[in-house]
C-alpha cells in the first residue's frame, strides 16, 4: 500500500518516436499518492503521447516505468488497468444507446446467481459511484439522451466506479459549466486525501493554483521543468510552454468599421433560434456568446448555408441571399473556421490540397488543378504562419490542431474571403498558437474585412471583439460594446 | 506576432525518420507491382507455357474487361461508395448496342433498319453513362446508402437487358432476313492486336491513361478524393457532395459500357447475364491495387494492376493443372491476404 506522499509513478527517460516526429524526447516525470500534478504543454507539446503511453496504449521507445516503486516493463491497458490507472480520455468514448449504468459498469455488470445480470444490483452500484461525484443522474437513463457535460460526468463516473488509484484527466473541464467544474474539483479533492494521485491535463492556465500541487510543462516533446502550483505566475508558465514571453494574447489595430458586410432580418430556424436582426460590417470583429444551445452553433450553419432557415432573411453586401450550400456561400465571399477541426479537413491529404480545396468550389468539374499555385501558397503560408512542421507532403492528420487550424485559416486567406465566421477559433489549441490565430484575426479585419466570432470563452470575446450580441434560449438578449464586455455582463445576459 | 523558435531545434525533431517515412511510402504505393512481378516470376519458373506471348496476350485480352470495370469502380470507391451494379451496367450497355446494330427495329409502326454501328455504339454508351448517374442521384437525392442502390439497379439493369435482348444471345437466330451481323472493326476490337499488343488492352490502357490524368489534375478528380477522405469537410470547404456522387457513378457506367462493347467484340456476341460476378472481381481488384476500400486514399494504376494480379492469378493455377473447386478458394484467400497486409501495413505507419 503506498502512504500519501510516496511516489505512486514515475517515469525516467522515456522516448517515443513516430514518422517523422520524435514526440518524446527523454521525458521524466513522477506522480505521489494524493496530489494533482498538472500536465501542461502546447498541442503537439507530447501530452497526448505520454497519457496514452501510461495507458498502455502506446509502447515507448525507450527508458523506464516505475508504479509503486516496482518496475513495468510492459504496460499495456490491461496492465495498466490491473495497476488500477483510469483514464478520463478528451473524447467521449461511451455507448450512447446504453444506459448510464451500462456504461458506468461496462465490463463489469454484476450478475446474479445464474449468471444474468444483476440490474438492481449495477443501478445500486451506478448510483453510489454517481453520488460520490455529487451528480443526481438516474442510472437508467439512455447516455445518448444526455447534454454533453452530463455524459462528460459519466465517463469520470465509469474510471471511479474501477477504484483507481492513479487517475489521468485529459481536458475534464472543456465541457462543463462553472458549477460543474467546481463540484469536480471537490471530488477531485475527496480522491487525493484518500491517496489517489492524478494527473490533470489542461488548457486553462488559471485551474493550475485552484487544483493543482504541482504543474509540469512540456514542450517539443521535452520536459521543461517542474514547479509548485500554488504560486507560480501565469505569464512564467506561458513562457515555459511557448519558449519566450507573449505580452499579449489579443491585439487591435482596426481602424473604423466600413460598409455593411452581411445582415440578418428576421432569422429564424425553427426549433434554434427565432427572428434574429443583426449587422456586421466590414473592418470590424462582431462577437456572438451564448452558452451551449443558445442557438449560436445552429445560426453559424445557416449564415454558412449548411442548414436552411425557416424564415427571415441573409443579405451579404445589401442583397439578399438564398444559400443552397457553402459553395454559394463561399461564393459570396464567406469563410467558416468550424468548431470542429475534423469536419473542416481531410485527414489524408497534405496541407496543400486541404488548402486549396475552396478554392474549386465556384469551378466546373473539369476545371484544371492550379497546381503550382497551390504549391507556392502553402511553402508561403508555412513561412509566414509558422506552420510546423513544415512539409508541405505529409498529410494533415499528422499535424497538431493548432497547425491545423492555421491550414483552415490559410484555405480562406487564400480564396480572398472578405467575411469570415469564426466558430470557437481557439478550441482545443494552446496558447501559443491561439495568440497567432488572433493576431491573424485582427490583421483581417484591420485589413477589411468583416469577422463573426461565436465563442464561449468572455475572455476571448472582451479581448477581441468591437461587438458581441449575446444570445439567450434562440434570442437575441442583449448586444455589447466592448468596453462592457466581460465576465460578468456576459454570463448575466446569457443566462 | 513575432516567432523566434529555435529553428535548427525543430527540424532536428522532424527530420530523424523521413527516409524510412520515404521508403515506407514507396512500398505503399508500389506494393501491389511488386507483388504482381512477383507472381509473374514464380509462375516462369513453375511453368513453361507461362511466359509465351500467346499466354501473356492471353492473360491480358482477358484481364481487359474487369480491369475496364475497375478503373471505374476506383472512383466510386475513392469516394467512400461501391458500385455493384457495373457488370449489370455492362451487359445492359452491350445488349442495347449489339441489338441495335444488328437487328431491325420498329418504333411507333415505322420501320427502322439495323443502326449503324457507330450511332448504336454510342447509344450503349449513353445507356451506361444514364445509368451509373441514376445510381449516383438516388444516392445523393435521397441519402440511401450506395450498397443498397447499386445492389437494386444491379438486378433492374438485368432485367432490362433481359428484357432487350428477349433472353437470347445477340446476333440471334431468331432475328430473321433483315439481321446483320457484328461489324469487323468491333470483333477486332475485342480480339485483333495492334504489334502483338491485344487492342482490348490497349483500350484500357488508355482509359486508365485518361482517368489517372482526370483524377490527379481537374477539380473532379480533387473533389473525388475529398468525398471520401471526409463528407463533412468536402462540404464545408465548398466542394459539392452531390454532384461529384452523380459524376463517379456516371464514369463508373462510362467505363463499364466502354467494357461491355469491348466485349461483345471479342464474344462476338452479346447477352444478357454476360460478366456475372465480375462487380466482385473489379471492387477485388481496386482493394488488391490498394485504393483503400472506405475512400480518400488509392487510384487507377493500381486498380489495373489489382486486375491483373487476379488474371495472373487465374491463368497460373490453370496452368498448374489446379482443380477449379481450389482456385476459388485460392483466388479468395489472396484478396483476404493481401487486404490484410495492407491494413496491417497502414496501421504500422500511421500509429
Amino acid at each position: 500500500m503506498v502512504a500519501p506522499g510516496d511516489t505512486a509513478l514515475s517515469l525516467r527517460d522515456i522516448d517515443k518516436v513516430f514518422p517523422g516526429v520524435k514526440a518524446l524526447d527523454s521525458v521524466s516525470f513522477d506522480l505521489r499518492a494524493g496530489e494533482v500534478h498538472v500536465l501542461l504543454g502546447e498541442n503537439g507539446a507530447g501530452k497526448s503521447t505520454l497519457m496514452k503511453i501510461l495507458s498502455g496504449i502506446y509502447a515507448p521507445d525507450g527508458g523506464e516505468i516505475r508504479i509503486g516503486g516496482e518496475p513495468v516493463p510492459r504496460l499495456t491497458p490491461e496492465t495498466a488497468s490491473a495497476h488500477r490507472i483510469g483514464m478520463v480520455h478528451q473524447e467521449l468514448c461511451l455507448v450512447p444507446q446504453m444506459s448510464v449504468a451500462e456504461n458506468i459498469l461496462l465490463g463489469q455488470m454484476p450478475k446474479t446467481g445464474l449468471g444474468a445480470i444483476d440490474w438492481p444490483q449495477a443501478r445500486r452500484l451506478a448510483s453510489k459511484v454517481l453520488d460520490r461525484l455529487g451528480v443526481s443522474l438516474d442510472p437508467k437513463r439512455e447516455v445518448g439522451e444526455l447534454e454533453v457535460a452530463e455524459q462528460q460526468l459519466v465517463e469520470i463516473a465509469k474510471v471511479l466506479s474501477r477504484e483507481p488509484r492513479i487517475i489521468l484527466l485529459d481536458e475534464p473541464t472543456s465541457a462543463l459549466s462553472d458549477a460543474e467544474r467546481h463540484r469536480l474539483f471537490d471530488v477531485i479533492k475527496t480522491l487525493t486525501q484518500e491517496g489517489v494521485g492524478i494527473i490533470y491535463i489542461s488548457h486553462h492556465l488559471s485551474e493550475v493554483p485552484m487544483i493543482g500541487d504541482r504543474v509540469s510543462v512540456l514542450r517539443d516533446g521535452k520536459m521543461v521543468g517542474t514547479l509548485p502550483a500554488r504560486d507560480v505566475p501565469e505569464a512564467e508558465l506561458v513562457t515555459m510552454m511557448v519558449g519566450r514571453a507573449v505580452e499579449s494574447q489579443f491585439q487591435r489595430h482596426r481602424g473604423e468599421p466600413k460598409a455593411t458586410a452581411l445582415e440578418a432580418r428576421g432569422l429564424s430556424l425553427r426549433g434554434h433560434f427565432d427572428n434574429l436582426d443583426f449587422k456586421v460590417r466590414y473592418g470590424e470583429v462582431l462577437g456572438i456568446f451564448g452558452l451551449m444551445g443558445a442557438g449560436q452553433a445552429e445560426l453559424v450553419r445557416v449564415l454558412f448555408g449548411l442548414t436552411r432557415p425557416t424564415a427571415g432573411q441573409l443579405l451579404v453586401d445589401g442583397e439578399p441571399q438564398n444559400f443552397t450550400g457553402p459553395s454559394d456561400a463561399i461564393a459570396k465571399g464567406l469563410a467558416l473556421i468550424y468548431r470542429d477541426r475534423r469536419e473542416s479537413l481531410v485527414p489524408l491529404m497534405p496541407p496543400g490540397p486541404n488548402m486549396s480545396l475552396a478554392w474549386l468550389s465556384d469551378k466546373p468539374p473539369w476545371a484544371r488543378l492550379e497546381r503550382a499555385r497551390e504549391r507556392d501558397e502553402i511553402k508561403n503560408y508555412i513561412g509566414s504562419m509558422n506552420i510546423e512542421p513544415p512539409l508541405p507532403d505529409r498529410e494533415i492528420m499528422f499535424f497538431s490542431g493548432g497547425n491545423q487550424q492555421k491550414v483552415v485559416l490559410s484555405r480562406w486567406m487564400s480564396s480572398g474571403s472578405r467575411i469570415l465566421i469564426f466558430d470557437e477559433p481557439a478550441r482545443g489549441i494552446d496558447v501559443g498558437a491561439k495568440a497567432q490565430v488572433f493576431a491573424l484575426m485582427d490583421g483581417l479585419a484591420a485589413e477589411g474585412a468583416a469577422i463573426i466570432m461565436v465563442s464561449s470563452e468572455p475572455a476571448e470575446l472582451s479581448g477581441m471583439a468591437d461587438r458581441t450580441l449575446v444570445m439567450r434560449k434562440g434570442q437575441l438578449a442583449t448586444q455589447l460594446m466592448n468596453e462592457h464586455t466581460n465576465h460578468q455582463t456576459l454570463l448575466s445576459h446569457a443566462g | 506576432m513575432a516567432t523566434t523558435e529555435p529553428s535548427s531545434d525543430k527540424a532536428a525533431r522532424y527530420s530523424g525518420t523521413t527516409r524510412k517515412d520515404t521508403l515506407n511510402r514507396w512500398l505503399t504505393r508500389s506494393g501491389p507491382l511488386l507483388a504482381l512481378l512477383a507472381m509473374c516470376l514464380i509462375l516462369s519458373l513453375v511453368s513453361p507455357f507461362f511466359f509465351t506471348t500467346d499466354n501473356i496476350t492471353n492473360i491480358t485480352r482477358q484481364t481487359a474487361f474487369v480491369a475496364l470495370l475497375a478503373i471505374g469502380q476506383t472512383f466510386v470507391i475513392l469516394t467512400g461508395g461501391i458500385d455493384l451494379s457495373v457488370a449489370a451496367i455492362a451487359a445492359l450497355s452491350a445488349c442495347v448496342a449489339a441489338v441495335l446494330m444488328t437487328q431491325p427495329i420498329e418504333l411507333f409502326g415505322i420501320g427502322l433498319g439495323p443502326f449503324p454501328p457507330v450511332l448504336a455504339m454510342l447509344i450503349g454508351v449513353l445507356v451506361g453513362v444514364m445509368a451509373g448517374a441514376f445510381n449516383g442521384i438516388i444516392i445523393a437525392r435521397f441519402g440511401v446508402p450506395d450498397f443498397i442502390v447499386t445492389l437494386g439497379t444491379m438486378t433492374i439493369l438485368r432485367g432490362l437487358a433481359l428484357l432487350v435482348t428477349g433472353g437470347f444471345p445477340v446476333p440471334s437466330f431468331r432475328a430473321g432476313p433483315d439481321a446483320v451481323p457484328l461489324p469487323d472493326f468491333l470483333i477486332w476490337a475485342g480480339t485483333g492486336s495492334i504489334f502483338g499488343i491485344p487492342v482490348a488492352a490497349l483500350i484500357a490502357l488508355l482509359v486508365m491513361a485518361i482517368a489517372w490524368w482526370v483524377l490527379r489534375y481537374t477539380a473532379f478528380g480533387r473533389a473525388t478524393f475529398a468525398v471520401g477522405g471526409n463528407r463533412q469537410a468536402a462540404r464545408i470547404a465548398g466542394i459539392k457532395v452531390g454532384q461529384t456522387k452523380v459524376l463517379v457513378y456516371a464514369v463508373s457506367g462510362l467505363c463499364a459500357a466502354i467494357a461491355g462493347i469491348v466485349m461483345v467484340g471479342r464474344l462476338s456476341s452479346a447477352n444478357a447475364l454476360m460478366g456475372e460476378g465480375d462487380e466482385l472481381r473489379s471492387i477485388a481488384s481496386v482493394v488488391v491495387g490498394g485504393t483503400h476500400l472506405f475512400g480518400g486514399q488509392g487510384g487507377v494504376v493500381g486498380s489495373v494492376i489489382g486486375a491483373l494480379i487476379i488474371g495472373v492469378l487465374g491463368n497460373g493455377l490453370n496452368l498448374l493443372d489446379v482443380s477449379p473447386f481450389w482456385q476459388r478458394i485460392a483466388q479468395g484467400a489472396v484478396i483476404i491476404l493481401v487486404v490484410v497486409l495492407d491494413y496491417w501495413r497502414r496501421s504500422d505507419s500511421q500509429k
